[in-house]
């Protein structure tokens, strides 16, 4: 039944109640109220955009009642009313940056265009660093990238976790490196986005996933290079807030080493590359072969040279033991021989004196025989036949007589 | 519950416990013998595990993007 506008009934009501209205078509004129057309042009738009990114600069930027965000996004000859929640916006924006956000377009209640945004983004070399001075100093005076509260790489290293794309080249390298330098390790890896609007919170929901289920001693966030707007996702806030907030130590390999991003400064420990990650996490297995086989070398000189002073310590204990063993045992014999020695010669010279004194009176007795002693005397000696007629010699002391006998006489011997 | 087995890391700091026992004042002449060759088994272990052992890498299921 057509009503006082002259549809039919079913027709409005059927879209106040926010049906779809598939038997809808354009060239059909119809009525509605000015809600029903708000709410069919957002649900329209809602089909159509479902998530737009839109590229535009800044301008007229204002925060309301502390959580509402407005501002316009515009290029030379347009502009777009833009609105977010302050939760929602994840780097620090100021009037003049050149952003990319994302959202769906909508009407307002009073029928005004509005692009409700669900994500912003700095782009362009200007803004993102603009965006990064602002982001670091405040997250600085508020001591999140304190030193003091930095922890480094386990020492017994064997449960890593890594969140990186499966796919960059970056995490191919970080994995061949640590293949190639150690062993034994086991690498649990969240495959992430690592670039573009997504990669924040995809990034946040694997350090949450690894810090709930504490599996792994340190978390790797890996990225290879790349220029300033694919590695602007490192500088999102919430992301570098759960980086400093990480139950697990974080050490982060993000872009070449002139890259600096606010999750490098939040990490624990920051490697300059992927690969440079790979070389602080690991220790090289031919460098450790080296340092086993020189402790080993060590060792084996070390207990030489102990076994060396121990066995001159000991030769100067023997030396002195011996000298004791010396004085204890040895002398005492030596000088019991000494003395034997002494007497034997005492009594060898004693028997030599007897011996002297004895042949000094054989030789005194002989001495008594001597003819030379009894001529002394006064006696001679006769020599020659003794024969009345005979010549004989006469010998005394001190001459010689011939002279013949003339008669023998018996001479008697009475005394 | 088996002994847990020890990772290449633990074993290199055993074998550097049981090196420094020779510079130090506890060194004596009578354990020297059978502490080196200790030592010298555990760093044959660790060359061989050096020279063996794998990583294990798992990508997880989870999917981070929902």
């Amino acid at each position: 039944m057509p009503n006082s506008m002259g549809h039919s009934d079913w027709l409005v009501s059927d879209v106040s109640e926010g049906t779809r209205l598939n038997s809808w078509s354009p060239t059909e004129s119809i009525q509605m109220t000015p809600t029903t057309l708000i709410s069919v042009v957002n649900d329209t738009l809602g089909a159509v955009y479902e998530s737009v990114e839109v590229v535009g600069e800044v301008a007229s930027f204002k925060v309301n009642q502390g959580k509402w965000v407005f501002f316009d996004l515009k290029d030379e000859s347009s502009s777009v009313p833009c609105f977010m929640t302050l939760w929602s916006l994840r780097q620090p924006l100021e009037d003049g940056m050149k952003v990319v956000v994302r959202g769906t377009p909508k009407l307002t209640q009073w029928g005004k265009f509005s692009f409700t945004v669900s994500a912003v983004q700095p782009v362009g070399e200007g803004s993102l660093k603009k965006a990064y001075e602002l982001l670091k100093k405040k997250l600085t005076d508020e001591g999140l990238f304190d030193p003091a509260k930095k922890r480094g790489i386990p020492e017994n290293l064997t449960k890593l976790g890594v969140i990186s794309s499966t796919q960059a080249a970056g995490y191919a390298d970080f994995i061949k490196i640590i293949n190639a330098r150690w062993g034994g390790m086991r690498v649990q890896v969240a495959h992430t986005q690592v670039q573009g609007m997504d990669a924040p919170d995809q990034i946040i929901k694997a350090l949450r996933y690894f810090n709930e289920h504490g599996e792994v001693q340190m978390i790797a966030i890996l990225r290879g290079g790349g220029s300033a707007d694919d590695l602007a996702c490192f500088n999102d806030e919430k992301l570098v807030r759960e980086v400093a907030a990480s139950k697990i130590p974080v050490i982060s390999g993000i872009g070449h080493e002139v890259d600096e991003s606010l999750v490098d400064l939040a990490a624990d420990v920051r490697a300059s590359t992927p690969s440079n990650a790979a070389e602080m996490l690991t220790h090289d297995r031919m460098t450790e072969l080296l340092k086993v086989k020189k402790m080993m070398t060590g060792a084996y000189q070390s207990a030489m040279q102990n076994i060396e002073t121990a066995r001159m310590a000991n030769h100067e204990k023997l030396k002195r033991v011996s000298h004791g063993l010396i004085a204890k045992y040895i002398d005492p014999k030596i000088n019991e021989v000494r003395k034997n020695m002494t007497e034997a010669l005492e009594n060898i010279k004693r028997a030599l004196k007897e011996q002297e004194k004895h042949v000094e009176q054989k030789t005194v007795m002989l001495e008594a025989l001597n003819p030379e002693v009894v001529l002394r005397q006064g006696y001679a000696i006769l020599s020659g036949k003794i024969s009345p007629g005979s010549v004989v010699k006469i010998t005394t002391y001190d001459s010689e007589i011939i002279t013949l006998i003339q008669e023998i006489l018996k001479r008697s011997k009475n005394g | 519950m088996g002994k847990q087995k020890k990772s290449l890391n633990e074993k290199i700091a055993e074998l550097d416990k049981k090196v420094e026992w020779f510079y130090s004042d506890d060194f004596k002449l009578e354990a020297a013998v059978e502490n080196y060759k200790n030592a010298a088994e555990l760093a044959k272990e660790i060359e061989d595990d050096l020279k063996k052992l794998k990583n294990e890498i798992e990508v997880l299921a989870e999917d981070f993007s929902k």
